[in-house]
């Protein structure tokens, strides 16, 4: 299928690698279907870009690979409607706020998106964890980039916090 | 709205299988007990707005090369 959208062009998505969410995200309920785009090959961020809605894509990081502790238990009426019967089966990714011209980081670590990996089932799931924040600074490494950095950022130092 | 008054230790049945308790009241604060079947989320609505706010600012209109120089890609352009 043809999904057309503001960032990527038009793309060709395979149909059986669509995400369908019982409900779209918060503030997105209508928008149920999404696909998942790779930010960069060598990033480990990705774009859920819904199908419907061209402009509507939210970057997604994988929150363990910032956040070592971060275990989550989805609620059993949550496992229900994205059937899921094994924990492994669980791709769990957290939504990415970029702000303040890109010198704000954040990850919505209180609410995540689970998908179903089998089933290509998802679901913003809101845990009932207050350790856990809407609002998570999340610090990018950027080691390898250093140079590209200071060539693209006249201040990188004010967004290296 | 329907509007009920209700004392400490009273509660409402809300359905066949949610129960409202009111445990305790103390100046502008109560605090209910919520008897509800699993497969029914309840959660406290500043978190829903929260999330939704959230949601909202990150879908804003930001694009793919202004979020790859927020996170530093090597490979960005």
């Amino acid at each position: 299928m043809k999904v057309v959208t503001t960032r990527f062009g038009v793309l060709e998505i395979d149909d059986s690698s669509v995400i369908r969410m019982s409900r779209g995200p918060l503030g997105f309920e209508d928008q149920t279907d999404y696909c998942l785009i790779q930010h960069r090959p060598d990033t480990s961020f990705r774009w859920l870009q819904s199908i419907d809605e061209p402009s509507l894509a939210f970057v997604v990081a994988d929150p363990s690979e910032f956040f070592a502790d971060y275990d989550i238990e989805v609620p059993d009426s949550e496992t229900g409607i994205l059937r899921l019967k094994n924990p492994d089966d669980a791709l769990v990714l957290t939504i990415v706020t970029i702000s303040d011209g890109g010198s704000r980081i954040t990850a919505n670590l209180a609410a995540p998106i689970v998908i179903n990996s089998r089933e290509l089932i998802g679901l913003q799931v809101i845990l009932q964890d207050n350790r856990y924040s809407v609002e998570q600074p999340l610090v990018v490494n950027r080691d390898r980039s250093t140079a590209d950095e200071a060539r693209q950022d006249p201040k990188p130092a004010a967004r290296a916090a | 709205m329907l509007v009920l008054a209700r004392k400490v230790g009273q509660s409402i049945v809300i359905s066949d299988n949610i129960e409202l308790l009111v445990i305790e009241v103390r100046g502008d604060q109560v605090r209910l007990g919520i008897d509800a079947p699993k497969s029914i989320p309840v959660h406290r609505k500043e978190l829903l707005d929260r999330i939704r706010a959230e949601n909202v600012k990150a879908s804003a209109d930001v694009d793919v090369d202004a979020v790859s120089r927020a996170l530093g890609d090597v490979s960005a352009p």
